[in-house]
Order: C-alpha cells, then sequence, then structure tokens
C-alpha cells in the first residue's frame, strides 16, 4: 500500500494536480463552482485581500476600503461564475494562454528543486558516453602551401629538405605535440582535424586543405580519445542532466494529459 | 500583525526551495588560481560581453523564452531551442560569455507577464499585461511603449516601486549568479557576471555594460545597480563600482556602447557641470571605463563620414542610427557626432590630456552584439535578430525596427552583431578581466580573424621571421599599451590572419591621430600592408579597391581575391616627438554578402530600395599611446 502509494506520489500528473492545488489555494481560495449560487467570504480570504491592497498601497487598507474590497471580490466572483456558465471562457486567446502558461510554469518550478544523485548522473554519463568523451589528441608538422605548387614542396620535403624553410608564411604553429581537435579546427578552421587523424603515421603526406589553403602535412601521433570519471565532469553532467529532466518532466506531465484524450485530426 | 507573519511564513518556504540551486563553484569544481597563465598572452578568446535574456525587461516583452541558462549553454555550443522553435547551434562555440541584463527593471516584464492579473492594479500595466497575453505583435507593442515610456521618465509608479523592485531584483541577481557559476569552466569557458546599466536621457544613449572580475561569493554582496529614469551623473556608477570593491575587495569595469545614439553626450569635452573636464574627473572615468564597445547590432561606432571624410570605409553601419538618438526622441545634428564616434573620442582625450595632464578617453575597443535573444550570434550567416520579436523571419529586414513607438530606422539598419577578441594568459575570469584592464583587445564586426598589433622603437624586417611574438614582447608594447622615450620614428608590427572559416583580407590599416602644438585634432589612414600588392597601387592615400566575388543570388562569395594573412612592419613616417598620438590597426576583409541576403535565399524576404546588401567585415585593435616627454 505504501509502496503504491510512494509511487503514486512520483507520477508527475499527480504532481502537476498537487502543485495545482497549492497554487490554487495561495491564489484563489475556495474553488469556483458555477453550480453554486452561494458566496461565504471567511475571514482568511479577507486577510489575502486587504494584503494583496497593501502590497500594492504600502499601508493597510481603512476599514471602509476593506469593504470595497469584499464588495468587489463578490462582484468578481459573480461575474467570473456566470461567465463560466455562459461559456464566455470558450475560445477566449487571453484565458487560454495564460492557462497553459500556469500549467507549464508549474512543471518547470517543480524540476528546479530536483537533485540528482550520483547514481542517476553516472547513468547518464553512461548513456551519453560519446558527448563526454574527449577528442583525440594529435601531434604534427605542417607546411602552409599558399601560393607555391604543393606537389613540388611535397617531393622537397620527401626527399630531406628543412620543412621549416619550404612553403608560406602563416601564423599557425609549423607543429603541435598532442593537441586536442577542437583546438585544432580553432586554429586551422572546421574539419582539418579529422582530415589529419586519416593520413598515414610518419610520413609527409597532401595537400590537406584547411581555411587558410593547402598544406602539406605529416601526422606523428594519434591518441584516442578517452571518457573522463563523473568525478571529474560532474557539475557538466548535472548541467545537462538537469536540462534534459525539465524538458523530461514537461513532455511527460503533457502526455500523462494527452492520454486521456482521444484525438482525431481531419486529413488535409 | 498575523497578516504579516503569515507572509513571512511563505517566503520562508520559496527561500527554502531556491536554497536548494543557489550554490557556488564551478562547472569542474577548478577556481582560477588552478590554471596555469603562460609569461603573455599567447592566444586569442572570443567573446560577448552583451548579452541579454528573458531577464531584461525588454527582451522579454520582446518576447525571448529563453533565460540564462539557455544563453550559457548556446554560447559553450550546445543546442538550444530558440523562442519561436527553431534549433539554434554556434558553429563555433565562444571562450567566455557576459549576461548584461538590464538592472532597470530587472525581471520586471517577466514579473508582470506572470502575475495574477487581478493584483495588477496600474491601469497603464494592466493595458500591457493583456497587450503581453493577445499575441506577439501585442508583446513587442507594449515592449516599445515601455521603452518609450522609459525614455521620458513616464514609466508607471508600479514599477519604480524601490522596495518591492529590491526584493524581486535580488532573488533574480543571486538565482542568476547561481546559473552562472554552475557554467563557469576555468581553463575552458569564462562566464561573467554582470548587468547593463541603462541610462538615457531623453532618449540619449548612454548605456554601459558593467563586469565583475569575481565570483558569487562577492557580487551576491551588492545589486545590480540601476540609475533609474531621468538626467543622473554617470558619476554615481563609478561610485557604486569603487564601492563594491571597497566592501568586497573585487574588482568591476564599465564598458559604454552605443555612443552612436547618444547624440553627443558619451564623449563630451566638458565636465558634468558643463565646465571644462577636470582632471579628477577624467581620471575616474578612465579608471572605470578601460574599453569601449566599438561595433554592435545596432550600429558600429567607429568612425564617421562627416567627422573623417577622407575615410572611404567610415560609413559601414552608419544608415539608420546616425538620424537620430536611441528612442528617436531627438534628432542628430552634425554637431553632435564628435561626442559620438570612438576615433573622435580618442582624439578628443588627447586635448582633455594635454590641458589636464589626464586622458580620459584612453579607451581599448571590443565588439559585442548586444543581442536580445539570449544567442550570442555575431555572424551574417547566423543572425537571430536584434530580439525575439525580429528572429528570423521574411518581413524583418524591411520592417520599422525602431525601439520605440516612433518611425524612422529599418530591420536591415542592423548589423548582424560584433565580438570582443582578447588576448590573455589563460581562459579565466581573471586572466580575461586582467586583459581587459591593459586594453590587449579588439574589436570585430563578427569575424574571427587573428590580429596582433605591437609598438616599438627598435623592430625591424627581421622582426617578424622566428618567434616574432616572444620578441615584440620583449621589446615592444602590444595593442593597449603606452610608448614613450622617443627614439627615431615608432615602429609597428601589425600581422591580421583570416577567420580560419571566413573571408580572406583585403588590406590592413593604421589610423592615427594626433594633437599639434596648437592643440588641433588631427588623423590620418595609412594603408600599410594589402593582398594583390604587384596589382593593387597606392595613388596618394588612396589604394586600388580589392575587388567583389559576392554573388547576390546565393548570398556567397569566393576568396580568389584578398590574402589569407597580412603582416608588415611600419614606420611613422610623419612622425613628431613633440606630439601625443595614437596608433590603432584596422583590418578589412574582402566584401561579403550580408545578413539581408541570407533572408532572402531563405525566406525569399523582400528587400527595400536602397537595402545595403554587402559589407566588408573589420577588426579594430585598441591603440597604442605615445606621450612625449615632459
Amino acid at each position: 500500500m505504501i509502496a503504491r502509494l510512494t509511487s503514486l506520489l512520483r507520477e508527475p500528473l499527480v504532481h502537476f494536480l498537487l502543485a495545482g492545488a497549492v497554487v490554487f489555494a495561495l491564489f484563489g481560495g475556495a474553488a469556483s463552482d458555477p453550480a453554486d449560487r452561494s458566496i461565504t467570504v471567511d475571514e482568511p480570504q479577507i486577510r489575502v485581500l486587504a494584503e494583496q491592497w497593501e502590497a500594492t498601497w504600502q499601508r493597510e487598507p481603512t476599514p471602509t476600503e476593506v469593504d470595497g474590497l469584499i464588495r468587489d471580490h463578490i462582484k468578481d466572483e459573480i461575474y467570473y461564475r456566470e461567465a463560466l456558465r455562459l461559456g464566455l471562457d470558450e475560445g477566449d486567446i487571453i484565458m487560454r494562454r495564460r492557462m497553459r502558461s500556469k500549467m507549464e510554469f508549474l512543471v518547470a518550478a517543480q524540476s528546479e528543486g530536483e537533485a540528482p544523485t550520483e547514481q542517476v548522473l553516472q547513468a547518464w554519463l553512461d548513456a551519453h558516453k560519446a558527448k563526454y568523451a574527449t577528442n583525440p589528441a594529435i601531434s604534427f608538422d605542417q607546411i602552409f602551401v599558399g601560393e607555391g605548387n604543393a606537389a613540388r614542396i611535397l617531393a622537397s620535403v620527401k626527399a630531406g629538405a628543412n620543412s621549416s624553410t619550404l612553403g608560406s608564411a602563416l601564423s599557425v604553429p609549423k607543429a603541435l605535440e598532442q593537441v586536442r581537435g577542437e583546438e585544432i579546427d580553432r586554429q586551422f578552421g572546421e574539419g582539418f582535424a579529422k582530415s589529419l587523424a586519416q593520413q598515414p603515421i610518419g610520413k609527409w603526406t597532401g595537400p590537406v586543405t584547411s581555411g587558410f589553403g593547402a598544406h602539406i602535412v605529416r601526422a606523428r601521433k594519434v591518441t584516442s580519445g578517452s571518457l573522463p570519471p563523473l568525478a571529474g565532469i560532474r557539475q557538466a553532467v548535472e548541467n545537462d542532466w538537469r536540462e534534459a529532466n525539465r524538458k523530461a518532466r514537461e513532455d511527460k506531465a503533457y502526455q500523462a494529459l494527452l492520454d486521456g484524450y482521444t484525438i482525431r485530426i481531419a486529413k488535409p | 500583525m498575523r497578516i504579516s507573519i503569515k507572509a513571512l511564513g511563505l517566503l520562508g518556504t520559496a527561500a527554502a526551495a531556491l536554497s536548494a540551486c543557489n550554490q557556488t563553484g564551478s562547472m569542474n569544481g577548478k577556481v582560477d588560481a588552478d590554471i596555469k597563465e603562460t609569461a603573455y598572452s599567447e592566444r586569442v578568446y572570443w567573446g560577448d560581453t552583451h548579452l541579454h535574456t528573458s531577464n531584461s525587461i525588454d527582451a522579454f516583452g520582446f518576447g525571448v523564452k529563453l533565460g540564462p541558462e539557455d544563453a550559457l549553454r548556446f554560447a559553450r555550443g550546445e543546442e538550444v531551442t530558440a523562442t519561436w522553435g527553431l534549433k539554434a547551434k554556434l558553429e563555433r562555440p565562444l571562450d567566455f560569455l557576459v549576461i548584461a541584463d538590464h538592472s532597470g527593471g530587472l525581471g520586471a516584464t517577466q514579473a508582470l507577464y506572470d502575475a495574477p492579473r487581478f493584483l495588477i492594479q496600474d491601469p497603464t500595466l494592466l493595458r500591457w499585461y493583456d497587450m503581453m497575453h493577445e499575441s506577439p505583435e501585442g508583446r513587442v507593442k507594449a515592449t516599445g511603449e515601455l521603452i518609450d515610456m522609459a525614455g521620458a521618465n513616464k514609466l508607471p509608479a508600479a514599477l519604480r516601486n524601490p522596495e518591492r523592485t529590491k526584493k524581486n531584483t535580488t532573488k533574480i541577481w543571486t538565482n542568476h549568479s547561481s546559473i552562472v557559476e554552475r557554467y563557469n569552466e576555468p581553463g575552458k569557458f569564462s562566464a561573467f557576471i554582470g548587468f547593463e546599466y541603462t541610462l538615457m536621457p531623453r532618449g540619449d544613449n548612454l548605456h554601459r555594460v558593467v563586469m565583475f572580475r569575481d565570483g558569487k561569493d562577492k557580487t551576491d554582496k551588492v545589486l545590480p545597480y540601476d540609475p533609474g529614469q531621468g538626467d543622473t551623473p554617470v558619476s554615481q556608477l563609478w561610485d557604486y563600482m569603487d564601492a563594491y570593491e571597497k566592501s568586497t575587495g573585487g574588482k568591476v569595469l564599465a564598458i559604454p556602447h552605443n555612443s552612436n545614439v547618444s547624440n553627443g553626450r558619451m564623449f563630451e569635452l566638458s565636465g558634468p557641470d558643463g565646465a571644462a573636464m577636470s582632471a579628477d574627473y577624467a581620471r575616474r572615468r578612465a579608471a572605470r571605463e578601460p574599453l569601449v564597445e566599438a561595433t554592435q547590432i545596432k550600429g558600429d561606432s567607429e568612425a564617421h563620414p562627416f567627422l573623417s571624410p577622407n575615410d572611404e570605409f567610415a560609413d559601414f553601419g552608419k544608415a539608420g542610427w546616425d538620424i537620430g538618438n536611441l528612442t528617436m526622441q531627438r534628432p542628430s545634428t552634425p554637431d553632435m557626432h564628435a561626442g559620438n564616434y570612438v576615433r573622435e573620442a580618442l582624439k578628443r582625450g588627447l586635448a582633455i590630456e594635454a590641458r589636464t595632464g589626464v586622458n580620459p578617453y584612453k579607451l581599448g575597443m571590443i565588439g559585442s552584439t548586444d543581442s536580445h535573444t539570449a544567442l550570442a550570434t555575431g555572424d551574417e550567416n547566423n543572425f537571430f535578430g536584434k530580439h525575439s520579436g525580429n528572429e528570423p523571419n521574411a518581413n524583418r529586414a524591411s520592417q520599422p525596427q525602431n525601439l520605440g513607438t516612433r518611425e524612422g530606422r529599418f530591420g536591415w539598419n542592423y548589423l548582424a552583431g560584433g565580438y570582443a577578441a582578447v588576448w590573455a594568459k589563460a581562459n579565466t575570469r581573471s586572466a580575461i578581466f586582467d586583459a581587459m584592464m591593459r586594453k590587449e583587445t579588439y574589436a570585430t564586426t563578427g569575424p574571427r580573424m587573428t590580429v596582433r598589433f605591437f609598438g616599438g622603437w627598435d623592430f625591424s624586417a627581421d622582426t617578424l621571421k622566428g618567434d616574432w611574438v616572444k620578441a615584440c614582447y620583449a621589446s615592444g608594447v602590444p595593442m593597449g599599451g603606452d610608448m614613450k622615450d622617443a627614439k627615431g620614428a615608432p615602429k609597428f608590427i601589425v600581422s591580421a590572419t583570416k577567420d580560419p572559416i571566413g573571408a580572406n583580407l583585403d588590406r590592413v590599416q593604421i589610423v592615427k591621430g594626433w594633437v599639434d602644438g596648437a592643440g588641433k585634432l588631427h588623423e590620418k589612414i595609412f594603408n600599410v600592408v594589402w593582398s594583390s600588392p604587384e596589382s593593387r597601387t597606392l595613388a596618394g592615400d588612396k589604394l586600388t579597391p580589392v575587388g567583389d566575388t559576392v554573388d547576390i543570388a546565393t548570398a556567397s562569395y569566393k576568396n580568389s581575391i584578398g590574402a589569407p594573412q597580412l603582416s608588415t612592419v611600419w614606420t611613422d613616417p610623419e612622425f613628431n616627438a613633440r606630439q601625443k598620438a595614437f596608433y590603432y590597426a584596422r583590418v578589412l576583409e574582402i566584401p561579403t554578402p550580408r545578413w539581408v541576403l541570407f533572408d532572402v535565399l531563405r525566406y525569399k524576404a523582400k528587400l527595400l530600395p536602397g537595402t545595403r546588401l554587402k559589407d566588408q567585415e573589420r577588426a579594430y585593435t585598441s591603440p597604442i599611446w605615445y606621450t612625449p616627454k615632459g
């Protein structure tokens, strides 16, 4: 029984309704029932009215003003119920948007307070290894061809010419040691690291194209990427989990509601 | 009494719920001190110091649904869903970000939007509330009215209630700093805490971005400073900054922006009392405002054709912006331009220094976006709009896009935004902030070209060989630096490398400004190195244009002209050792298509006659100053 209750409490729909009830109690007091034709204004409600007044005017209302607030509240309530009875809430775009944004807000607010356990984060990490694994690191040399002739430069360097005397000047490193792919791309343009990693190790080859033009390259060492332990990237994982959790919560809450409906859509 | 006790009880619950996420600490558990700094600045870091999210009163009003967390995720290279449902991901992540939401009414429009309707008493607020909920257009319109009323000092009293505002601001500010801490990753990505100070008397833009070097432990001790409406002196912001540093031991700087719509008030020759600026005032300003945001979505503030008739490239990002102040409450007249543009400010700084001994406008350069979409996009092919009311669609380029409710500016007047480039010794808040204080920065209009600029007395053509950067640091000063004790004419080394995924470079220019013995101000632009020198020649000061490969129909260009890299050693041929002077480098790309052409290609946008279709994007380095002895 307790187990069932606990699992029930984990249901997003239940959370949704519970939170809704709390917010409703804070702002609305008793439910407005269109079928009910009696109105009772109790003491807590009067206090809420007075409090709202105070928040706006920064002073307590006088007894006459409280009287006016109560009358206005009754007028609000009567018109609201009559409007519901007449179905005036139907098709009112402001009403609809407002209601939806309130419902969405309830879910988002709940997911903010959740704290994931280590197990949850480890499971998240295990399920998204590719996202957290570091890129391969590459050591390489490069000669910028520029206005020169790629085939001729390649032949010269293969024949033993000093690579630093060949090619054109460019302010990017002529040699890099164990630099990650994203850092190489940052300096040479998108895709350069990937092209480098495909070259045979220890041999001058090319041309390979960067954002600047053609290069003759020599990949010396490629170290494959690895997955860091959770402890090293905990906050990054938690940030992503939070974001995904919020979205999932929203989707699930909506799905739970959607499941209660039969939807038919006309074919265009 | 019982009423207030009950209210306190409720607040307590809310505070407990919030404290769960009210944490300090970084994304990788490291602090700045854990990251080793290099001996000198070995690499340039890219960032946006000026981004708005749903916490900004106007950004939310214009419809943005994305908050600081989305903004940080996007800047770091994660995919987010933009306000109207488009998936958005930066092609290349940024290295740092300053979220600078307006301090005035922080979160106020969101609070208004989320408030129960029956609680809103003010008739204007109620009308805005209904407009905002009615449709996205209504939301844009309500926000336009709001900005207009703020400029006219007529905001409804309910938005100005200090006590209520304070409570609300504290909550938003401390939640915000928690999010920033969670995404700050020393060594990899620097997330800064900051805000925008939004002073605009009668619509004259005197805005500053205020950014902190510190984390939440210090910044939570203050609230973002709001000058309110009307004409309060900027020195009150500096008082606030002084007080922050004194009480927390932290550090903070301010960056003026959009001087182009200040109607001459951003860079005045006079002090706040209208008399000639005093040395004390100049000293305070220089200490608090080391940088200027020279280019951003709302136009470019480097120079103006009226002030620089010999500068054929000064018209970039001027159309629409030079006709009036921010809200278009007052038109701009030519006599105001001198106080609106950075090059003139640099010159005025020399004149004030000649008189008082202190230069108030010793400004380093950065660019940024000022985007109100929570998306720090800076490129022509990813312009996400000034705000969520003009995120990508078929009509935005040709619609009136004035901020207030008046006519005057059109969508195509917007630039795609700029970025700040910072030569720092590490990617940490402290290293980037310190580099900004020493002005080792440059502005770009979006492309990420790498630009080095050094001044020295002993450089030669050989200096550019071998490990020249190290040599330049050893025997010269980098951008933002000072030269004294003249030994012959000053020499400058400039090296510009194209954005690895961008357009080739047309030319590098050095802009010199100086004050002569009679106190008269001068400027001159030198073309110092350019592509295809064999076919392009100088006739007087003018260089053969680079050409144009832009294909309008496909919004594309070819790198068949221009050069991937331009570098040279340049000596000032007109140097006079007795004259105060500054020198900065301007790097121009070959012509490329503007964002409007991508709108035509993607959404079949119809453009107005006169719409600017292409531009030469550019970088401006911080100047190097020469000061004679005595």
